[in-house]
């Protein structure tokens, strides 16, 4: 049986909750703010991939497990697939999603005009917070799958002919010691 | 009649085992359960062997002692469930079902935000559910 969770509330949530760990609790120190979501992902991402491989045969490889993520997992969180997948095959993945729903709504605040950035940058830095919480949930799962990695999230490395403001695009890395 | 069914961790580590027998023997079915544990690991190394070809969760017959049949079930997330049986003839879709029923009531337990991974379920509801479950069992097998 599939339950279902209102697309708003998750984005409302998402939203305060990088909100007050960077406003309230944690406020002269971002990085720990940082750290703080990220564990709650790592949690999310832990149970959730408890629930979503119950069905499914023993993955044999850590390209396996990967895959998962990409398909199955990411079309139960996101109802997309990840768009593009690379490997060095040294042990780093990055996975591309060309529309990432939980920045989908997100501006930068144009009313805070200091002059020196431009609007792009600004909001590029705002919603570099807001990506720890997903690079928590993929570190969970796949640490919950056998797979120990660090995941870190890029939303400027892409080439400028790729990078498309209205949609949103996100690169997700994965690098793992073999 | 299931004597016994444990929930054992990824590094080997009892998250839930409990005994279902009126007599004092708990100790020597978790002596049972422990050994079922060796079983598990070589089946899972030397797939080829066992004849374990398509990656199933469901080990099937670990091994059968005097008295009891005990059966294994390996998830994704190497969590494994171990079930002690008397019943001589058992149909494996019976002990499939059985799993397949645990594996939902463990991972409803996990989802608990107050569970801490890795520990042992203390989740009242969690306890209840799995001992419906065994009573169930019972009865499919008989009808």
């Amino acid at each position: 049986m599939g339950r279902e969770v209102s697309e708003s509330c998750i984005d409302s949530l998402l939203t305060e909750m990088v909100a007050s760990y960077c406003n309230q609790f944690y406020s002269n120190t971002p990085e720990l703010a940082a750290r703080r979501i990220e564990a709650i992902g790592y949690q999310v991402g832990h149970q959730l991939s408890e629930r979503y491989t119950m069905d499914r045969p023993r993955f044999t490889d850590h390209l396996e497990a990967i895959k998962f993520i990409c398909k199955d997992f990411w079309s139960e969180l996101f109802k997309k697939q990840i768009d593009n997948l690379k490997t060095n095959h040294r042990g780093t993945f990055v996975l591309q999603d060309n529309k990432f729903r939980w920045l989908s709504r997100i501006s930068g605040d144009p009313s805070v005009d200091n002059g020196t950035q431009d609007p792009e940058s600004k909001a590029a830095q705002a919603m570099s917070m807001y990506l720890y919480f997903p690079c928590g949930i993929i570190r969970g799962a796949l640490s919950n799958l056998g797979i120990p990695c660090a995941v870190s999230a890029d939303i400027s490395s892409l080439p400028a002919c790729e990078y498309n403001w209205i949609l949103r695009p996100c690169c997700f890395s994965i690098k793992y010691a073999f | 009649m299931i004597v016994c069914v444990a929930v054992v961790g990824h590094q080997n580590n009892p998250l839930y085992i409990q005994s279902f027998t009126e007599a004092d023997d708990a100790l020597k079915l978790h002596h049972i359960v422990h050994c079922s544990l060796d079983v598990v690991d070589e089946r899972v190394n030397n797939p080829k062997k066992s004849g374990l070809t398509l990656n199933e969760t469901f080990l099937g017959l670990l091994y059968p002692t005097e008295n009891y049949k005990v059966y294994g079930y390996l998830t994704n997330t190497k969590v494994k469930f171990i079930l002690v049986t008397t019943d001589l003839d058992v149909r494996d879709a019976d002990v499939r079902n059985f799993f397949r029923r645990f594996h939902a009531a463990y991972v409803d337990a996990v989802s608990n935000p107050f569970h801490v991974p890795g520990k042992r379920i203390t989740s009242k509801t969690f306890a209840e559910r799995v001992s419906n479950i065994v009573k169930s069992f019972g009865l499919s097998s008989a009808g």
